[in-house]
């Protein structure tokens, strides 16, 4: 169920962004930022969620009346283990214990959607969360936390739940369009596990960037799951990565490691609560993207002499 | 004379329908209101041949709001229709309060029918409750449809009666009764009966459920749900009438509120109801097929779209409009802002919260300037709309048409890019707009 405080949009007072040099939080930042939202982006450097201190630092750096966006994990590259697994629950810990003792006009927790069974196969909101790895336990274990540290204080709470994320920069590299982009342009191949036939939701950051935007104008409460509403394959998205591609890209079929597997969102929350929301095609998206990190590559490139 | 207590749907169908069979009715109900414009003739409901019906029976029945007129009755009827709240959950208070007007008025020996929708369980203990007024106390299962209520009132196909003692002949004056309609009468336990209703509902919801995931799959293969409709209807095991015709979900209350009673008594009995739960889950999935559809092709890339609305009742031939698809899908329209021309043929819809709601007195009317149009009720009369005219004052294409009421050939003929459930659309990618 995702309501909102306010049909009509009222901008936030400020907009405090935990994780804010991360791929989202980066995202996040530029695009309130273009829409003259105040923002304070703090990232590790500015508090280091691991340590206890961060509780009192925060107290410090954020104000009664912000709006508060959690962005801030260990992601699976990081590490899919028990330690990465316990320092994010940390981490969660320490926000927790902020949370319970400053009143905030909203918060936003960036979940995501590795908190439902991965065997599910149409997923809404309303599904069970099952999750089966250690990344989204841990999403999930953070959703309870920071629903009951705000409970007191009854601030309201907007959980996002996206599927998998592309846009120019992702650093995680993993299977999917960003490593299709990067393999294409820099080898000339995209390799695909079995023919690649495995479907999945995926989603161009700006719209998750926009859709959080749109929560916060809204003082949106409870859980949104943000996806396309249309799977494709793996192998359509490297046909289609190839296909923009200004050399030949060869794709290449590895032996799959595991059984295939589909994954689609019932996207009916998203559309009824924001009707409007024009939601990026992928070639749309992946051309953007595609756009990005070659405006990156020459703005990095050494100048010959 | 048979009387009959509490004039909602249910009642004011039943007793017009028992008065037609020739029977002297009281039809009592404490609303004077209603009373008084029943006597003039005015139904508060829409049903096809009521108004028919109760002019031929007016000789025969008597609208009241005097209890004691039920004193006289050898029959008592308790049809008023029991109430559902946002959660489809039952509100008994009414047919309570209504059971002890009649209670007041019972003399010993009368039998009091439980027409309303009651769970198992309920009859038991009212019968219980009255051990001590020698009153026969029955339950009589009601299958009305809504939109072909007096048909189905007339023709029974039989009538599920639970009694304390199911070996024992009924009295006199109730069976004369049941004996007007002139079919089978299966006697049995009242739990048996109040549970034959959720079963008869229940089945409906598993074909109706059935049909809607195999006409979704439909959609993304290249199938067409109708090619296969009369593959399913010859099979004997499914039949004839069987509910095989695409829908958006459960709608009406009626099928939901039994679903919910199911649930509640499988969770205290401890018995499995997962498949209740996955039906629920469809339903709602379902409901979201027109949003999802004229999202994707009209909200999110037409700057300040109209769409037309075709139909606000939750089935033709209806006044009602309880989870009806429409109401919930003007519900997210009107609620972002989004304009919308409505009509329906029954309907008069007040909402001052929605400034950008209109309703109009024609189908016509209704797509003037739109960018899309939207058909949520089969009312009859829209199948014969004229599509040259549609196409004309349309300023979009699209026609979302879930159950197929306009002619496909006719919207290709006039470039009405018509949506139907069940049916593959052509475009490959309909987010691309």
């Amino acid at each position: 169920m995702l309501t909102h405080a306010s049909e009509a949009p009222s901008r936030p007072r400020r907009v405090v962004v935990l994780g804010a040099s991360g791929f989202v939080g980066a995202d996040l930042i530029e695009h309130l930022r273009g829409h003259e939202v105040p923002t304070l982006p703090l990232s590790s450097a500015d508090v280091d969620l691991r340590q206890a201190e961060s509780v009192e630092r925060l107290v410090q750096l954020v104000d009664e009346g912000d709006s508060l966006v959690i962005v801030s994990a260990l992601t699976p590259d990081k590490g899919k283990d028990v330690k990465t697994f316990m320092a994010n629950l940390t981490m969660g810990a320490h926000v927790s214990a902020f949370l319970s003792r400053v009143r905030l006009a909203q918060v936003v927790y960036v979940s995501s959607d590795s908190v439902y069974d991965d065997q599910a196969s149409l997923i809404d909101e309303t599904t069970r969360c099952a999750p089966q790895t250690f990344h989204g336990l841990m999403h999930l274990a953070r959703e309870r936390m920071v629903t009951s540290a705000l409970q007191p204080l009854k601030t309201p709470l907007l959980i996002i739940r996206p599927s998998l994320l592309y846009g120019a920069r992702d650093s995680h590299n993993g299977y999917g369009p960003n490593r299709f982009l990067r393999s294409a342009r820099e080898e000339a191949r995209i390799e695909l596990f079995g023919q690649g036939e495995e479907t999945r939701d995926h989603v161009y950051i700006k719209d998750l960037s926009r859709l959080i935007g749109l929560g916060l104008l809204h003082g949106s409460q409870g859980v949104l799951n943000v996806a396309t509403g249309q799977s494709v394959s793996f192998r359509k998205v490297a046909e289609l990565v190839a296909s923009m591609a200004d050399h030949p890209v060869w794709i290449e079929c590895r032996p799959r490691t595991g059984p295939i597997s589909h994954r689609h969102f019932d996207i009916k929350t998203l559309l009824s609560r924001f009707p409007t929301f024009r939601l990026t095609p992928l070639q749309e998206g992946l051309a953007d993207t595609l756009r990005q990190m070659k405006a990156s590559a020459e703005k990095t490139m050494p100048i010959a002499v | 004379m048979i009387g009959f207590a509490g004039l909602s749907h249910l009642g004011i169908v039943s007793s017009i329908v028992a008065a037609s069979k020739g029977h002297d009715v009281v039809a009592f109900d404490p609303d004077v209101t209603r009373c008084e414009a029943l006597r003039r003739g005015q139904l508060p409901v829409v049903e096809p041949g009521l108004q028919e019906l109760l002019a031929s029976a007016r000789p025969r029945i008597r609208f009241t709001s005097d209890p004691q007129a039920l004193a006289a009755c050898a029959v008592v009827i308790c049809a008023e229709d029991v109430p559902t709240s946002v959660d489809n959950t039952s509100e008994f208070g009414p047919i309570n309060r209504l059971l002890d007007t009649v209670e007041q008025q019972a003399a010993p020996g009368m039998s009091v029918v439980v027409l309303s929708q009651v769970p198992p369980g309920f009859t038991r203990q009212l019968a219980r409750r009255w051990a001590d007024r020698r009153l026969e106390v029955f339950y009589q299962a009601e299958t009305l449809i809504f939109g072909q209520a007096v048909e189905r009132a007339l023709s029974p196909e039989r009538m599920i009666v639970g009694c304390a003692r199911p070996q024992q002949a009924l009295p006199e004056a109730y069976a004369n009764l049941l004996a007007s309609f002139s079919c089978p009468i299966l006697p049995m336990r009242y739990e048996s009966a109040e549970l034959a209703k959720i079963a008869i509902n229940m089945f409906l919801v598993s074909s109706v459920s059935t049909t809607n995931i195999l006409a979704e799959l439909c959609e993304a293969i290249g199938a067409d749900w109708s090619e296969i409709i009369p593959a399913l209807r010859l099979d004997a095991r499914i039949g004839p009438r069987a509910y095989v015709t695409p829908g958006l979900g459960l709608s009406g209350g009626n099928l939901e509120r039994d679903l919910s009673t199911f649930s509640r008594l499988a969770q205290a009995a401890g018995t499995d109801a997962r498949m209740v739960e996955a039906w629920l889950v469809n339903s709602a999935h379902r409901q979201g097929w027109v949003l999802t559809t004229l999202a994707r092709e009209v909200l999110s890339c037409q700057t300040d779209p109209m769409i037309a609305v075709w139909g606000l009742a939750y089935k033709p031939h209806t006044h009602s409009t309880k989870n009806s698809p429409a109401l919930a899908l003007l519900e997210t329209l009107s609620g972002s802002g989004i304009r919308v021309q409505a009509y329906d043929p029954a309907i008069r819809l007040t909402r001052p919260d929605w400034p950008r709601f209109t309703q109009v007195s024609t189908p016509l009317e209704a797509c003037g300037e739109a960018d899309a149009l939207a058909i949520l009720t089969s009312w009859p009369e829209f199948a014969s709309v004229d599509l040259t005219r549609v196409a004309r004052i349309m300023r979009g294409r699209l026609v979302i048409d879930p159950l197929g009421m306009l002619d496909p050939a006719g919207c290709q003929e006039t470039g009405l890019r018509q949506r139907r459930l069940g049916v593959p659309t052509l475009t490959e990618d309909p987010v691309l707009c």
